[in-house]
């Protein structure tokens, strides 16, 4: 291994002064001169016609500048996810309360919130569904009948199932015929949210040239940009998207969310608006996760082999197809190498908030789901449950369920790390219980781009696009820095917006470090191949004589001989190529997959159900740590997220109406310090192929495993096994109790009927 | 109706005209322009708004601006001498305690005003200190550590 000077060495971050003086900047701090503000009013109603708005009273009201309802946008269609199956603000139809259906400027909040009071809407009431396995059955009212001249509409069963995605391999009948042991279980997640701790925030203004200009809290600075253009029908060249430093997103900030709005009362007024969600809005204006049921029947063999595994798996999405079902065919194996599959996911529309993307959408459930089917299958075969996982794993050369071949990977060495980390097998003393789970997920790729100036003074200036996520631009830096050879404060990491970044990917999904990281490595080579071949001409050697390190270029067998990268920044003004700029553009990147496995251990009160989480473990193959601090951060920060989806976070939904019911952070329940342990984090090494210096991903995976690895450890302590999530001290007591903690049951002929044969 | 009222915020007499309603952390932000303090939920639930008040850490979102007249308030933008950090801030930053930094203020306040305190820096103390602090991006181990980090800088032992 090369012995790197800035690479996985743990560096403060280059945002880290102004994050902890309060000078850094976010969408909320942005204050233009003459600047409206700007609340929005949405529908009370889970499905009805819009008879009529009536604004009159709201544009009288001294102090409102505009009011603006969904007519006032050009008759477009917008999507989310993959179908462009919704207005940016309802026109004729609301779907869900909380829909927008106008929305006011005025001089202060205040008078924008009594503005809203005084628009009148006359709804009709429309038949809903909420609850999505009536919605999918086919006996409920079809959400939205014309669903199938959706732009991007590929294949479903019909009624309010709006797509279905498939994977099928082998012989999955035969499979079963030839399996000692067949274990068939349904499990249920819960609605959840992002969580992000800084408000939805916008201020959009006007250019005196008519260009828009928006200060946005976004992960996709590119994506909000083309998105606007198609909701406000003008060119993608009119608009400017500045990503302001962003206070968590989890995947709720990647596309479009609330820009439209104070854009188009921008364009109405001729002056700057700024919109800021309230906490409540952020659960009822902003997509979260909704509830998914998880059919899996798997077939083994006595000695523990799986020989076939059928998945049916039904994501509620709501009103809108936001981030859809495909975690329910792409994670429906697990980590593990199994020949005969039939997988099978269904998005089904619901009258509920739209769902958004949250931090890998889907596969902390499909996790949740198949990690606990595991253990089960384990002890069925009294094998085990690590055993049975090692026996089962994928290995570099099996094909994964989307028929890529698994290139190297760390899978084996993360599960060794953590066996030997808490000396498993183990059994604990009574109440108290040992369990584990494996997360997997790829390095995301996608379009990325960077370009790194060589600066008169030795320093480079590096220029992305992509929003800082959880310390990646110092990552990006220490990238630049080892390529060239220099001190990470010698990289300066350019704030940037949409005109002055080439366009790159949304920071989600964990591309940025892969990718992105990628792009950067390939920039800092190109500018460095720049600068030996301007000091070749000036030392008069060739440019293969040459390296490039502490600040300077020389001659490799004659080290005193050389020039520093002022010198030569300055000379290259003059020179025949000009200025030294290195750029890279790379579109995608190969499959590195990433796999996590965790252990906790657990106290379960017998008396209260309550479980408390006393260790716990996690081992994740990073490829490389670019920056350790960091990356622990993230492993640390993405397992209590998990933590809480595990054990107390649940958006809580009427059942009647849809309607978010728990719209706070003191009734959504998100992990404190005081409900945490200590997080320990094995970082394990195994080098991608592609990824920049062999890194990997590392955001999504730590978040998967913890609801799985705690129920097993649940059911390790009192010998109950929970289905349903959240593992609440209710449904452990009642589980205890022997009380039925299986509500939720897929009907899973009639779906395999609806295939037709 | 608007009245005037006036805080020391930093060291500074600061006048505001904000109406009775007014919190004190929509008076920082908005008419004082200090907009360190972050806004997460206005309900006092995430401990975001944290600063002191004489002295005392509190939810600034849950404060009347004018039940702070003639208060001292003390809040991020206020801890660093000139380039030199508070060894709060100092500690934050080498142990990696933030990631995207809007619960940062708050965490690194109330951190400050535990330290003030006469509470002993027990891990359980710790964490009761940061109990009404939400941060979602860290998973708190590092937090626990930067915190632990600067009661060291104090003399005083943790566990």
């Amino acid at each position: 291994m090369a012995d790197f000077q800035v690479l996985g060495k743990s560096h403060i971050r280059v945002d880290a002064l102004e994050k902890v003086t309060g000078k850094a900047t976010y969408a909320g701090d942005v204050a233009l001169p003459g600047m409206l503000m700007c609340k929005v009013l949405t529908s009370t109603q889970s499905h009805a016609t819009i008879v009529s708005i009536d604004a009159s009273a709201a544009e009288a009201l001294p102090g409102v500048r505009s009011v603006i309802t969904g007519k006032d946008y050009p008759d477009a269609w917008f999507g989310s996810g993959a179908l462009k199956d919704r207005r940016i603000m309802a026109r004729d139809e609301v779907f869900y309360i909380g829909e927008p259906v106008a929305a006011v400027a005025a001089d202060d909040e205040v008078t924008a919130l009594e503005a809203l009071d005084l628009i009148k809407v006359e709804y009709k009431d429309l038949e809903k569904v909420v609850d999505p396995l009536q919605a999918i059955s086919g006996k409920s009212v079809e959400i939205h009948p014309d669903m199938e001249g959706f732009e991007g509409y590929g294949f479903a069963l019909g009624g309010n199932n709006c797509t279905m995605l498939d994977a099928d391999r082998g012989d999955v009948d035969q499979g079963f015929k030839d399996s000692d042991v067949i274990v068939e279980e349904t499990y249920h997640t819960q609605p959840i949210s992002q969580g992000f701790l800084e408000p939805m925030a916008c201020v959009a203004n006007v250019e005196a040239n008519g260009r828009l200009d928006i200060y946005a809290s976004t992960q996709g600075p590119y994506q909000v940009r083309s998105q606007l253009a198609s909701v406000l029908d003008m060119p993608i060249g009119n608009i400017k998207v500045t990503a302001m430093e962003m206070g968590g997103g989890f995947g709720a900030k990647l596309r479009l969310a609330l820009e439209a709005f104070p854009a188009l009362l921008a364009m109405k007024t001729g002056r700057p608006v700024k919109l800021v969600n309230t906490r409540e809005e952020t659960f009822t204006l902003n997509g979260p996760r909704l509830e998914t049921n998880i059919y899996l029947k798997t077939g083994v063999t006595n000695d523990g082999r799986i020989l076939a595994r059928e998945a049916r798996s039904i994501f509620d999405v709501g009103a809108y197809l936001g981030a859809g079902p495909n975690s329910g065919v792409g994670h429906g194996l697990g980590a593990y190498n199994i020949s005969n599959f039939k997988l099978r996911s269904y998005g089904v529309y619901t009258n509920k908030i739209y769902v958004g993307s949250y931090r890998a959408s889907g596969v902390a459930d499909m996790t949740f789901a198949t990690e606990s089917h595991t253990d089960v299958i384990a002890h069925r075969l009294g094998m085990d449950p690590l055993e049975f996982r090692i026996k089962n794993a994928l290995s570099e050369g099996d094909t994964g369920v989307s028929g890529a071949t698994l290139p190297k990977n760390g899978l084996m060495e993360t599960m060794e790390a953590l066996k030997e980390r808490m000396g498993l097998p183990k059994k604990l003393a009574k109440g108290h219980g040992v369990g584990i789970a494996v997360g997997e997920w790829r390095s995301g790729s996608g379009p990325s781009t960077a370009s790194i100036c060589v600066n008169e003074d030795g320093t480079v200036s590096m220029l992305t696009g992509s929003v800082d996520i959880s310390g990646s631009d110092t990552s990006l830096a220490q990238i630049a820095a080892e390529t060239l050879g220099l001190r990470l404060d010698q990289v300066v990491v350019a704030k940037r917006n949409t005109d002055m970044a080439p366009f790159t990917g949304p920071s989600g999904g964990s591309r940025i470090i892969y990718s992105q990281g990628k792009a950067v490595q390939n920039a800092a080579e190109d500018a460095k191949a720049k600068l030996l071949e301007l000091a070749a001409d000036r030392l008069g050697v060739s440019a293969e004589a040459l390296e490039c390190s502490g600040g300077k270029v020389y001659v490799q067998d004659n080290p005193p001989q050389s020039m520093d990268l002022g010198q030569l920044g300055r000379m290259s003004l003059s020179s025949r190529g000009g200025p030294i700029i290195g750029t890279a553009s790379l579109s995608s990147m190969p499959y590195a997959p990433v796999f996590n496995a965790q252990g906790v251990e657990v106290i379960v009160d017998k008396e209260t159900g309550q479980v408390r989480v006393t260790r716990f473990v996690q081992a994740q193959d990073v490829g490389k740590a670019i920056n350790p601090m960091g990356v622990e951060g993230q492993l640390e920060g993405g397992a209590v997220q998990g933590i809480g989806r595990a054990l107390s976070e649940e958006i809580l939904i009427d059942q009647e109406t849809g309607q978010v019911r728990n719209a706070s952070l003191a009734t959504y329940l998100m992990p404190l310090a005081l409900d945490m342990p200590e997080i320990e984090t094995i970082l394990v090494e195994v080098p991608s192929s592609d990824g920049p210096f062999g890194a990997r991903a590392v955001a999504e995976s730590p978040g998967f495993g913890p609801p799985a690895a705690i129920a097993n450890a649940i059911y390790d302590a009192v010998g109950v096994r929970i289905k349903t999530l959240p593992l609440s001290a209710e449904r452990v007591l009642a589980a205890i109790q022997g009380r039925d903690t299986d509500e939720y049951r897929v009907d899973v002929d009639e779906l395999r009927a609806a295939e037709g044969p | 109706m608007k009245k005037s009222l006036q805080i020391t915020v930093n060291g500074e007499l600061n006048q505001a005209f904000v109406e009775p309603y007014y919190s004190l952390l929509d008076t920082l932000r908005d008419e004082m322009q200090m907009t360190g303090t972050k806004k997460g939920c206005d309900e006092g639930d995430c401990g975001a708004c944290t600063v002191l008040l004489n002295g005392k850490p509190v939810c600034s979102c849950l404060v009347l601006a004018h039940s702070a007249h003639d208060g001292e308030v003390i809040t991020i933008e206020g801890l660093a001498n000139g380039q030199e950090l508070h060894p709060v801030q100092q500690a934050f930053v080498e142990y990696g305690g933030l990631q995207c930094g809007y619960c940062t203020p708050g965490l690194i306040m109330a951190t400050v005003g535990f330290l003030e305190g006469d509470e002993e820096p027990t891990d359980e103390n710790i964490k009761h200190a940061l109990g009404g602090n939400l941060c979602r991006c860290t998973g708190y181990t590092k937090v626990i550590e930067a915190v632990k980090a600067a009661v060291a800088t104090t003399g005083r032992k943790t566990e």
